[in-house]
């Protein structure tokens, strides 16, 4: 294996939360309680992964295994308690759509806020706004301010802007949910083009015919461990044997 | 640092921007709340002491716009923005971008409101007669001055704030305290031999220094000016420092 490959890199990663029975926000209580013992949590331990460019992963694994975890560590949303985890390349999560939209404003100046979230410059969203508009099905409505948008149009239009970025590497947790049955069609689409063209893409879903249909690794997590990396049939038909 | 803010400039731009315009998006004034708080303020200023108190300062009017304007820009940087990471936890939690463009947004679009609102100092400067000189063009060595300060404590408020809520309330005490330990509704030399004490305070050499170019028609007091600079640097050094530290728990913690 070529090192020089390896675009994500996790190594001996372990990440505990601090369990609080009652969080100590302010200052009276930091004091009042200041022996409170916090529990920690290891949600993730000593994990070990490389992904490769080019590759689609698929995180699979029961609710609270640690799938969203690993890749909110990914995005450096949050940092690991031990070891590291090393990113090549530009990034775009696809976690939470439509982060920092303004209500208040339209849907074009809202595609720059969401864009620029991303580090896209002025001129990089210049080039794709036409893409975005288009990919949206939003039309004329994209000059309206968000807030009268249905709930379905606004996902819309987050998920357009966060697939257009065009980054090397797309981290997508359980959104292929979006909007009706032509829409998650056409999203499914763009992943596809997205993977025939060499980008990494690393998603969390519970969808285990999309991962047949799109990945090619899928690595199951169970309670913070890495269970089985490897060919997604194999995986998949595994991970089904423990859930029945 | 500065590489990645480099990248990430349209964002910087773009939540300047809306700190601009969101604030006061809906509101039938808009923008122009920015100025006409501070206007409000110093008509009732100069109502409680040019009449009630019988201050008989020439120009007292312009004389305290000038402080006030520039003490505007402080509160909302510090007091306004203390809660800045909280109030942008939505986002924090859930993308990664560079988290000192939130604070650095607050203090720069609070330049950007200064600078607009210099304007009314020059009105009071025409209608009243004190007139232009070219020591105006000081005006840009303060604001950095000001800037870099307000950048360094709005740091370290910011952050902290994120573990601890209180500390929110604590800056607010101290700002409104700080208010009438600045020469703002008075000229520090009013204090004679205590001015010195008064000079413990950055805001006091740098509204002095604003007094200096608008108000007197001098130059700044260099030394002052200097030295208030180099402590507000070490303030910036320090509190972006703390910062780093602690911007690692903020998606945990908010």
């Amino acid at each position: 294996m070529n090192n020089n490959d390896v675009i994500i890199r996790v190594r001996n990663m372990t990440k505990n939360f601090k369990l609080y029975y009652d969080k100590p926000n302010t200052l009276k209580e930091r004091l009042v309680f200041w022996n409170k013992k916090s529990e920690e949590r290891t949600v993730l331990k000593n994990i070990n992964l490389d992904i490769k460019k080019g590759e689609t992963v698929a995180l699979i694994g029961v609710n609270g295994s640690g799938k969203s975890t690993l890749l909110k560590l990914m995005t450096k949303i949050i940092y690991p308690t031990k070891g590291k985890i090393t990113i090549k390349g530009k990034l775009t999560s696809l976690l939470e759509l439509g982060a920092g939209f303004h209500p208040d404003f339209t849907g074009r100046e809202n595609i720059y806020f969401n864009a620029s979230i991303f580090g896209l410059t002025k001129k990089e969203i210049n080039n794709r706004l036409n893409d975005i508009i288009e990919f949206s099905e939003l039309g004329e409505l994209i000059d309206s301010p968000v807030r009268t948008y249905s709930s379905g149009m606004y996902m819309r239009l987050a998920f357009s802007v966060a697939i257009n970025v065009d980054a090397e590497i797309l981290l997508i947790d359980e959104i292929l949910a979006v909007g009706d049955q032509h829409f998650q069609d056409k999203c499914f689409e763009k992943l596809e083009e997205l993977k025939n063209s060499d980008k990494t893409i690393v998603i969390v879903t519970h969808d285990l015919n999309a991962v047949k249909k799109l990945c090619t690794r899928a690595v199951w997590i169970n309670q913070g461990e890495v269970r089985m990396d490897g060919n997604p049939k194999e995986v998949i038909e595994e991970y089904l044997k423990v859930c029945d | 640092m500065f590489k990645e803010l480099f990248t990430y400039r349209e964002l910087l731009k773009t939540s300047v921007s809306k700190e601009i315009r969101g604030k006061y998006k809906g509101s039938f004034l808009g923008v122009l709340w920015s100025f006409v708080n501070p206007l409000l303020q110093t008509i009732i200023y100069s109502i409680v002491f040019s009449i009630l108190l019988k201050n008989d300062m020439e120009h007292y009017t312009t004389f305290i716009v000038i402080g006030v304007l520039s003490w505007t820009w402080f509160t909302t940087s510090i007091s306004g923005g203390t809660n800045c990471i909280i109030v942008n936890g939505g986002i924090i939690k859930k993308v990664y971008f560079p988290r000192e463009i939130l604070p650095i947004s607050i203090v720069t679009s609070g330049m950007i409101n200064y600078l607009i609102s210099c304007l009314i100092i020059l009105i009071f400067l025409a209608v009243t007669g004190i007139g232009y000189s070219l020591n105006m063009l000081y005006l840009p060595l303060i604001m950095i001055v000001q800037y870099v300060l307000q950048l360094g404590i709005l740091f370290m408020t910011s952050s902290v704030n994120a573990y601890i809520r209180d500390a929110e309330y604590i800056v607010n005490f101290f700002v409104n305290m700080l208010f009438y330990a600045t020469p703002i509704l008075y000229a520090s030399s009013m204090f004679g031999r205590f001015a010195n004490i008064l000079k413990l305070n950055p805001m006091t050499t740098i509204i002095d220094s604003y007094r200096n170019i608008f108000y007197y028609q001098t130059s700044p007091n260099f030394t002052s000016l200097a030295i208030v600079f180099i402590v507000s640097l070490l303030v910036l050094v320090l509190g972006y420092a703390i910062f780093k530290k602690l911007e690692k728990g903020f998606a945990e913690e908010v």
